[in-house]
């Protein structure tokens, strides 16, 4: 850029706003040229896709594998992490035909978590896959384990109904949980109604300064077994760094997206100790207003 | 002493010389020869400047500061005993250019630490300009005018290769010494020269025997240059400037600085043919880098420490040059451009938590290219006019993700931009009487948002205690001006009275965003940059040299501005009513100098900013200079008692009322080989 004034001043003084103008156009051009490129090599890696598929687990780090008894699959489980950590896990169950090993790409999938405490047994909130068509030969699922393994010991039961052959069968995996340094999961007894909420932190996953995502998802224990994801609270949040005293602006109260998930925005103005303030409300009556989850970056 | 000032004479005597042979050469047309004569002059409207600086100068024990300071048009605002930034007739900041050889040198501290004055040794300044108004944008888009402080270039000397200047000096406020050394060497067609600095400060004592903690510092200057006389006509130089400042106080901020260091290197080609179209041209290319790293480990009761790095990073280039289009008319035309990035970021640590860590300045990079011209006429013998013009482009856009997602957090979507800067400005300067002369200008002129104003994120400024939040949308900053002044020349004595009107447009300032929760521990607020419709800044300057006898000179300057903004209400940063008068007495080898400053109480304050009234003073110096030469060496002596009455007082541009240093006796020689 430097360069330019000189060139400038070797084409006459005069000149110069046309050299400028020009300059700006040269600008332009080469913007666009850039453009061009740009789709044609990516029109070309797309073209590539077709004929070489990258592997769906790819990034995925397998959890554990085993036969389904009665529907003549195996299945593994993938999830991002490879650890579990208490809080809402998402998982990947990836299925093969047990004799050709080819993908079965159709199937319903139940789960049914479960944690055994000695005393008694309860379940967890869950999702399971949102189609019996995989999705990239994967089927999402969700697990939100409440607590760790330290209390008692997890499973979770995965019947899977083999839809191109209709052969049905259960298997019955141990899972560890672990307590993460920074708890997103969190609990609490609503002072309006006095039910039982879990909320989990879902997003950010990897908390940058800026403009964050943040997802949360609540769920209300109705009994033992079952922990219907809720959408009848209204979400107020104050993120809040206390070692200094002060919050971020232009923060977005995450709002109800389904299946008991809110989303909103968080800003972070630095790194380091934050902690999400969460109110929750049902109407105009408070359920909880002294909830927060700690977030490190 | 007196050698020093007969020096200063000769050197305005050779200036003098110099343009009439330049003009003998020129023409066998008388006419001609006087007009030129006459343009030449008076294209000089820093005369009077001129004098003050040399005037000043010759005090050797005075700082760039010192110099500055004491020009009628120049306040300067103080955060400590280092590194007080200038201000143009209350102009400050981003609103005026601060340039070293015509070169853009920008502070790499987010707190203004660093305006680029403290690179330049007196050793190192061979004169100081500051323009205002009409001519004040001829090297870079501005509203409020323009200091450059020119190089001293090294020498072609007659008879002797090698020569030098040592001197050394001490002053009892600060028990700071200062030791300098130059050397000048020049063979046929060769010149160079080096020159080095040294200064350490400690705390200093204010009127009544206060120690200022925090004010110390300690700094090495360093300089070389080479210089090649290609012909009669050109010669080529390149400069190198080295600063190092460390353990610098900064008693009026809650921080100071670990280490600063400055690297500024240029070639340059210099031209000059009086009997060429285009008799005068210079084409630069240049390069500085400045790092600043603030540090707060020395203070006591620190909440949270903290590490405060920043970076600037220049580059650029310019061309300029004087043609004379006919008889009657003139030309200078320039063209520059340059680029630079600044980076700043705050990482704060708490035992046992992860650093937190943020951008003070986003990563940005600022472009800007601009041509300017200024074309005088006369139009009769004793009536000229003067047009000036100058259009910058300027383009500013975050450099790394990290930037803009920090940016993003404010909403905007975007914070590139690309602006056209115009200036314009018209004199008319009419001779009345051989005797008096009058002069009015009317100008137009734009100046960019800084980035401090577009991207800071949360700048805690000490001043007013609020943390300050960039808008990348802010509009340019505009002004209208009207000067107006009179000269009265009688034989040796001088008068000149200068009034001046500016009226601003979409004036920048902060305004508190009540939404908006502080970052830094204790703070009052945050304000965000906006543009507030319309302020205005007025005043006058005036200056008088009056020479009654042979070995009396009389200097003495007032000035006096006012500010408003939209609604009425006083602007910060306005220094009160001030007066400088010095009297200088030579009548042989010794030089007696007395000297009174004079400032009225300021209660026209921004409350908004902050601000309090502050008090009255009246100080008195004196300097006593004796000069002899030894065998073939010259031997200079200064001493002097600085605040006599050891009065307690702080100038209204200082930060936190911080009292200035107390009675001051300095000593210092200076020897000359
Ligand atoms: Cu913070
Ligand atoms: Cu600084």
């Amino acid at each position: 850029m430097a360069v330019f004034p000189v060139r400038c001043i070797q084409a006459g003084m005069g000149m110069c706003q046309d050299v400028l103008i020009k300059n700006i156009q040269m600008k332009k051009i080469i913007l666009s040229l850039a453009i061009v490129i740009a789709i044609t090599f990516g029109l070309y890696s797309c073209s590539k896709d077709v004929i070489q598929e990258p592997d769906p687990t790819e990034g995925l780090i397998k959890l554990t594998e085993g036969y389904v008894p009665g529907a003549a699959v195996k299945m593994e489980l993938y999830s991002k992490e490879g650890t579990i950590n208490s809080g809402f896990s998402k998982f990947y169950i990836a299925l093969y035909d047990s004799v050709t090993g080819n993908r079965v790409d159709d199937a319903a999938i139940q789960l049914m978590p479960m944690m055994d405490m000695g005393m008694m047994q309860h379940s967890a909130p869950y999702e399971n896959p949102a189609s019996s068509k995989a999705d990239n030969h994967l089927f999402p699922c969700s697990v939100v384990f409440i607590m760790p393994s330290t209390a008692g010991s997890w499973t979770v039961k995965v019947n899977v109904k083999n839809l191109l052959n209709n052969k049905e069968g259960a298997l019955t995996i141990p899972l560890t949980v672990t307590e993460p340094v920074k708890s997103k999961q969190k609990s609490f007894t609503a002072t309006h109604n006095g039910g039982k909420y879990f909320i989990s932190l879902i997003d950010p996953v990897a908390p940058k300064v800026g403009i964050n995502d943040i997802e949360i998802a609540v769920y209300k224990k109705v009994s033992m077994m079952s922990w219907p994801a809720d959408s009848s609270l209204s979400v107020t949040l104050t993120p809040e760094m206390p070692t200094m005293g002060h919050g971020s602006p232009n923060n977005v109260n995450p709002v109800h997206i389904g299946k008991g998930h809110y989303k909103g925005k968080v800003n972070f103005t630095m790194t380091g100790y934050w902690k999400l303030n969460l109110d929750f409300m049902e109407g105009t009556a408070v359920a909880d207003s002294t909830q927060f989850f700690d977030i490190e970056f | 002493m007196k050698k020093t000032f007969l020096f200063i004479l000769l050197l305005s005597y050779c200036w003098h010389a110099k343009a009439q042979t330049y003009i003998s050469q020129m023409s066998d047309d008388s006419s001609r020869i006087v007009a030129l004569n006459e343009i030449i002059v008076n294209s000089i409207q820093k005369n009077p400047q001129h004098y003050l600086v040399r005037f000043f100068k010759a005090n050797s024990a005075a700082t760039l500061e010192d110099i500055l300071s004491r020009l009628p048009e120049v306040s300067l605002i103080r955060r400590g005993s280092y590194g007080m930034e200038p201000s143009i007739r209350s102009f400050s900041g981003g609103q005026i250019n601060v340039l070293v050889d015509g070169m853009r040198i920008h502070g790499a501290c987010t707190d203004k630490m660093d305006p680029a004055t403290i690179y330049i040794e007196p050793i190192n300044l061979e004169n100081l300009q500051v323009q205002t108004t009409a001519s004040g944008f001829m090297s870079g888009s501005t509203i409020g005018g323009t200091v450059d402080m020119k190089m001293a270039e090294p020498d072609f000397l007659q008879n002797k290769k090698l020569t030098g200047i040592v001197s050394s000096g001490y002053q009892s406020a600060a028990k700071s010494f200062f030791e300098s050394a130059k050397l000048n060497y020049s063979s046929n067609r060769w010149a160079f020269r080096a020159s080095g600095t040294y200064r350490k400060s400690n705390n200093y004592r204010s009127g009544g025997g206060e120690e200022i903690n925090f004010s110390q510092y300690e700094k090495l200057n360093y300089s070389l240059s080479a210089k090649f006389q290609q012909n009669n006509n050109t010669y080529i130089k390149a400069d190198l400037l080295a600063d190092d400042g460390w353990n610098i106080g900064y008693p009026a901020l809650p921080m100071d600085v670990g280490l600063a260091t400055a690297r500024i290197a240029s070639v340059s080609i210099h031209h000059s043919d009086f009997s060429k179209l285009i008799y005068k041209w210079q084409m630069k290319v240049y390069a500085n880098k400045i790092s600043h790293f603030m540090d707060d480990t020395k203070r006591p009761f620190v909440p949270i420490h903290m590490d405060m790095p920043g970076l600037s990073k220049t580059f650029g280039a310019f061309a300029e040059g004087e043609m004379k289009l006919n008889k009657k008319q003139r030309l200078s035309v320039r063209a520059d451009g340059s680029s630079t990035y600044l980076s700043a970021s705050m990482t704060m640590y708490q035992p046992g938590q992860l650093p937190m860590y943020m951008l003070t300045w986003p990563d940005n990079r600022k472009g800007q290219y601009g041509i300017a011209a200024s074309w005088i006429t006369e139009i009769d013998s004793t009536l000229k006019l003067q047009l000036t013009s100058r259009a910058d482009i300027i383009t500013y856009s975050l450099t790394s993700t990290a930037a803009k997602d920090q940016v993003s957090i404010f909403g905007y979507s975007s914070a590139n931009r690309n602006d056209l800067l115009k200036n314009i400005s018209t004199q008319l300067s009419k001779k009345i009487t051989k005797k008096l002369k009058a002069t009015g200008s009317i100008s137009y002129s734009e100046r960019m948002p800084t980035a401090s104003e577009l991207y800071g994120f949360y700048l805690f400024n000490n001043s007013d205690g609020f943390d300050y939040i960039g808008s990348p949308n802010l509009k340019k900053e505009n002004s209208w001006q009207a000067d107006a002044s009179i000269l009265y020349t009688k034989g040796r004595n001088r008068v000149q009275f200068n009034y001046f009107y500016s009226r601003l447009a979409n004036y920048i300032m902060g305004k508190v965003d009540p939404t908006l929760s502080t970052m830094t521990i204790g703070a009052n607020g945050v304000k965000s940059y906006i543009n507030i419709s319309k302020a205005s800044i007025s005043g006058f300057e005036a200056s008088a040299f009056l020479k009654p006898t042979v070995d009396l000179d009389i200097v003495s300057t007032i000035r006096y501005t006012k500010g408003k903004d939209a609604e009425g209400n006083p602007l910060p940063f306005i220094a009160p009513f001030k007066n400088l008068t010095s009297l200088r007495y030579q009548p042989g080898i010794i030089s007696i100098q007395l000297e009174s400053e004079t400032s009225l109480q300021q209660n026209k304050v921004s409350y908004l900013a902050g601000e309090d009234q502050t008090p009255a003073y009246f100080l008195l110096h004196t300097r006593l200079g004796y000069a002899t030469s030894i065998r073939k060496s010259s031997v200079e002596l200064q001493v002097g008692v600085e605040n006599i009455f050891d009065k307690k007082y702080y100038e209204h541009l200082d930060w936190g009322n911080i009292s200035r240093p107390g009675r001051n006796i300095y000593a210092q020689v200076k020897i000359g080989f």
